[in-house]
């Protein structure tokens, strides 16, 4: 039954993972981003507070910030939120997670392996994902 | 927690550091022209600019290290680009996005087509652009230059660019607030389309408004 399920698509408990990739970015980087859609099926609000991955030695949402004059710039915060019964989109240009503390830049064509870190209701999980680079 | 990321993203600005040369510059006259000239029978997809504005002839270095010229370029549309390479979202975006409207020219067309990238980022090199640019597209141009000359570059096109503290983790003492327009230059050298981030996604008009400037047809044929 599993193998029929999209590999694009994985349920960790309440929160689901859509459409996940990590963009491949030059050899000499120190930093790339995932991008993901997060669909919480629960009735409870979830927070991604960050995670962790091999190729990674630092991993924090972060979001991008836009100013009037097409200027955006980036921070860091502590936690996305994914609404009850809502979703949440992390793009290019928007939201993301960020991998820092490169410990090899993955190629294009890799899947990198990547736990996210969920915090609901005063609980702690983990959504373990396999990404693909691109 | 709309609220929360807002005074997270507010109180990390409180502590800007202003860019040496440059500071916060504000919107030239420039983008209001731009902006007055949006038009919704223009057949241009990014906001054309229907007078003559010679586009500012900046005097860089390249990824080489060469001293290169924006007149270097006359003959051939110019994409335009400000950003830095430790800039791990909307550059490569931006790049990402350009190397796909270069792709969509026709090969007559991307012989007269450059794409330039500007970091305005004091701790980049030629040898940090020269690792960064051409992993978009080989033959893109990366540029750097001094603080002043960067300064002066990004105010003549309105760009403007600050520092940023990034707090807590290791993407350097701090990242760049930047301005995140496209600028088509024409084979002249005049500036002649402007085109916000959110456009960049529509490459195949991008492409067609590089061969408009270029006075070739769409089906790529030289005139």
């Amino acid at each position: 039954m599993l193998l029929f399920l999209s590999p694009a698509v994985i349920f960790a408990g309440d929160v689901e993972v859509e459409g996940a990739w990590i963009r491949a970015v030059p050899p000499s980087s120190k930093a790339t981003a995932a991008f993901m859609t997060l669909v919480n099926r629960s009735e409870k609000p979830v927070l991604v507070t960050g995670g962790t991955s091999p190729v990674a030695g630092e991993i924090k949402p972060m979001i991008t910030t836009k100013q009037g004059d097409g200027v955006m710039g980036m921070g860091f915060v502590e936690s996305f939120s994914v609404p009850a019964k809502g979703r949440r989109v992390l793009e290019p240009g928007g939201d993301h997670i960020m991998l820092m503390k490169l410990r090899e830049v993955p190629g294009a064509g890799s899947v990198v392996p990547l736990v996210l870190t969920t915090e609901s209701g005063g609980k702690t999980g983990h959504i373990r994902l396999e990404i693909p680079v691109r | 927690m709309a609220r929360t990321r807002h005074s997270d993203a507010r109180s990390r600005r409180i502590g800007l550091i202003l860019f040496a040369a440059c500071a916060v510059v504000a919107v030239p006259a420039l983008i209001v022209l731009f902006s007055m000239a949006g038009n919704s029978s223009s057949p241009w997809f990014g906001q054309y600019d229907a007078e003559t504005h010679p586009a500012f002839d900046f005097s860089l270095a390249d990824q080489d290290g060469k001293p290169f010229r924006l007149q270097d370029l006359r003959g051939q549309a110019v994409l335009l680009s400000f950003g830095f390479t430790r800039c791990p979202n909307i550059c490569p975006t931006t790049l990402g996005h350009l190397a796909a409207v270069y792709r969509k020219l026709p090969p007559s067309a991307q012989e007269r087509t450059k794409v330039v990238f500007i970091s305005v980022d004091e701790r980049d090199s030629p040898a940090s652009l020269k690792e960064y640019v051409p992993f978009f597209n080989d033959r893109f141009i990366g540029l750097t230059g001094t603080p002043a000359d960067l300064g002066t570059t990004a105010r003549a096109y309105g760009a403007s660019f600050r520092k940023a503290p990034a707090v807590g983790s290791d993407m350097g003492d701090y990242m760049i607030d930047h301005s995140t327009y496209t600028y088509l230059i024409d084979p002249e050298g005049n500036l002649r389309v402007l085109y916000r981030f959110e456009q960049l996604p529509e490459t195949g008009r991008i492409a067609d408004d590089v061969l408009r400037v270029l006075g070739t047809r769409a089906s790529g044929r030289q005139p």
